[in-house]
């Protein structure tokens, strides 16, 4: 009779040791001092509209007409949530997945273990996702109850639960993105960054096909809010909803490149021979 | 997992599940007002709506009724006629306080333009008594049509039947009679994959229409305008309506070539109407919020007109209107001088 233990680890039980492992990991890192800041930055925004809002001034007003709250919240999901904080923490943690390992040096320690090197990859990225989600997410959740009126709920709750599932989406594609990156080069986070700020917002704008090769381009259809309407975004406004893909295209896009993207990483992970200078 | 990790998780879970339980009893209280937005069906109404419907038609009345927007709208046009004091005229029914939203529709056999009405569903609050005795009273006559009573004014080419609790079909007799037939035989526009494709993809609006090009125009387009515009299948429409307005016009072109003319035409029309608009801040900020796109055979207009702009015009119209002062007679030219 053989035991658990004797038995090698399946690829999931294994990936499963890994996430256990990692979650706490990233959780506690120097990168969660950064994580907290950009996720509490929409917080305290909203604590300042609340507040202002309580004092009979409204927060917010275009062209002297007062903005209603869903709006406001509507605003801050495209432009504090879905252009920037998903964007870089998926830049920040994922491009770190399997490059803090190398430049750690710690990588071989990991590869030593029983394990298959697939299964370390799946294991830090789902440590990623819930590591991202469990703060992003009670971020958006708190700023919703801060702005959102009681009365107005009933409207708006659906577009909030859209909103998560938006985010929990752009987490992951970004993160399986990004952690293709990180194993792949040499200065991911350069790469990353290059690719959010550089690459993404240059196609969105360009005519053509290029946009269908980003994340941004699907990730914004499925926002449930209209996109914030000023002169500077006007002329991404009319990019991105100039030819949009249907809902259910762009979630199949997104699986898509979640899918291919971890699938490339194990591949490069499992095929790599990592060589760490001393 | 250490505890302080364990703690993390429990806490932020906890905020997720009591926010999203907090919100989902708070939306179950007020009725899940944007619940359409996850893709509806249409109102239910659709059931008696036959399959092969040229347009169909939604508005929500009460919504419309009670929207600041209407309110100035109505302001804007005083002493011009009454349509709803007319739909009372001939129904008994009140649109101010008696509905809640109607689906209109007019299918193949019914021809709006052969002088029958097409079918109103109307949900609401009805005195079936009342209605029964204006019609009656009209020389309208009662008949029993497979179990529904249906009041027939054979004259005015209308019929009107009590469907439901609080549901009133309002049309031409043959229309009418072929709505309690759909629901009957289960053959609605809900079996229309072409029609429901469009009205899932627009019924989250206050109003909205779906129609066939040829149905909606009827023919009636000047014959300048309609060898100008590229062949148009399918026309859809939504509108929101509170303090202001905002709308998006779709059209289903035969084929991306078409959507691609049409997008030029539109944009033609909206350079015009820029260079008209010069001396018309609020008609250049109109234009400014009109949006083009397009994705395939399908083109897309929207626009906003906020409050402030509606006043504006509301403004404009009333200078407008203002009796203009008398002009001054002019000063009579001293008399001659005498020779």
């Amino acid at each position: 009779m053989t035991t658990a233990a004797a038995r090698p680890s399946s690829f999931m039980t294994s990936a499963w040791r890994v996430f256990g492992l990692s979650i706490g990991e990233m959780l506690w890192s120097r990168r969660t001092i950064f994580m907290a800041l950009v996720v509490g930055s929409p917080v305290i925004v909203a604590l300042v509209a609340r507040i202002v809002q309580s004092t009979g001034i409204a927060p917010l007003r275009v062209n002297g007409v007062q903005v209603d709250a869903v709006s406001m919240f509507g605003a801050m999901i495209w432009i504090l949530f879905l252009w920037f904080i998903v964007p870089v923490l998926g830049v920040f943690y994922g491009t770190s997945l399997i490059a803090d390992e190398v430049d750690d040096k710690t990588i071989t320690y990991l590869f030593t273990r029983p394990v298959r090197r697939g299964a370390i990859v799946v294991g830090k990225f789902l440590s990623y996702l819930l590591c991202t989600t469990l703060v992003v997410l009670p971020s958006v959740m708190i700023v919703y109850f801060l702005m959102v009126p009681l009365s107005q709920i009933p409207a708006s709750f659906i577009s909030l639960v859209i909103d998560l599932g938006v985010l929990g989406l752009g987490l992951a594609a970004y993160g399986a993105l990004f952690a293709l990156i990180g194993a792949t080069f040499k200065r991911p986070l350069v790469v990353g960054l290059g690719f959010v700020f550089g690459w993404e917002l240059v196609t969105l704008i360009l005519p053509g096909y290029l946009k269908r090769f980003t994340l941004a381009y699907y990730l914004q259809t499925l926002v449930p809010h209209s996109m914030p309407a000023s002169d500077t975004v006007s002329l991404l406004q009319g990019a991105v909803f100039r030819d949009p893909p249907s809902v259910g295209a762009s979630i199949a896009w997104l699986l898509l490149a979640i899918g291919v993207s971890l699938a490339l990483t194990v591949r490069v992970v499992e095929q790599r021979e990592y060589v760490l200078e001393q | 997992m250490t505890k302080q990790t364990r703690l993390f998780v429990a806490v932020a879970s906890g905020i997720l599940v009591v926010g999203l339980g907090t919100g989902l009893v708070a939306a179950y209280v007020g009725g899940f007002q944007n619940l359409t937005i996850i893709g509806g069906d249409g109102p239910d109404e659709l059931v008696y709506v036959p399959a092969d419907a040229r347009f169909v038609a939604y508005a929500n009345v009460r919504d419309v009724m009670d929207s600041e927007v209407r309110h100035k709208l109505t302001a804007l046009q005083p002493g011009t006629a009454n349509p709803p004091e007319q739909f009372k005229e001939h129904t008994g029914i009140d649109l101010e306080t008696d509905i809640d939203y109607i689906v209109a529709s007019a299918s193949e056999m019914s021809d709006p333009t052969a002088g029958e009405p097409p079918l109103v569903l109307a949900r609401g609050r009805f005195d079936q008594v009342r209605i029964e005795g204006l019609v009656l009273e009209q020389g309208g006559t009662v008949e029993d049509y497979k179990g529904s009573r249906l009041l027939v004014q054979e004259e005015k080419k209308l019929a009107v039947a009590f469907l439901e609790p609080g549901l009133v079909a309002v049309g031409g007799p043959a229309a009418v009679r072929a709505s309690i037939d759909t629901k009957a035989a289960a053959s609605s526009v809900r079996n229309n994959s072409e029609v429901m494709r469009l009205v899932r993809d627009i019924d989250d609006g206050d109003a909205w229409v779906v129609a066939r090009f040829d149905a909606l125009t009827g023919g009636k387009l000047p014959a300048e305008v309609a060898s100008q515009l590229p062949p148009i299948n399918w026309f859809s429409a939504r509108g929101f309506v509170d303090s202001g307005l905002q709308g998006q016009l779709r059209v289903e072109t035969r084929d991306e070539a078409s959507a691609q003319n049409l997008q030029e035409v539109i944009r033609g029309f909206m350079a015009l109407g820029r260079l008209q608009s010069g001396q018309h801040p609020e008609v250049t900020e109109f234009l400014n919020s009109v949006q083009l796109s397009g994705d395939g055979k399908t083109v897309s207009l929207s626009f906003s007109l906020p409050s402030e702009m509606i006043d504006a015009l509301g403004a404009l119209r009333a200078q407008r209107a203002r009796p203009q002062p008398a002009p001054t007679p002019a000063p009579r030219p001293d008399a001659p001088p005498a020779l």
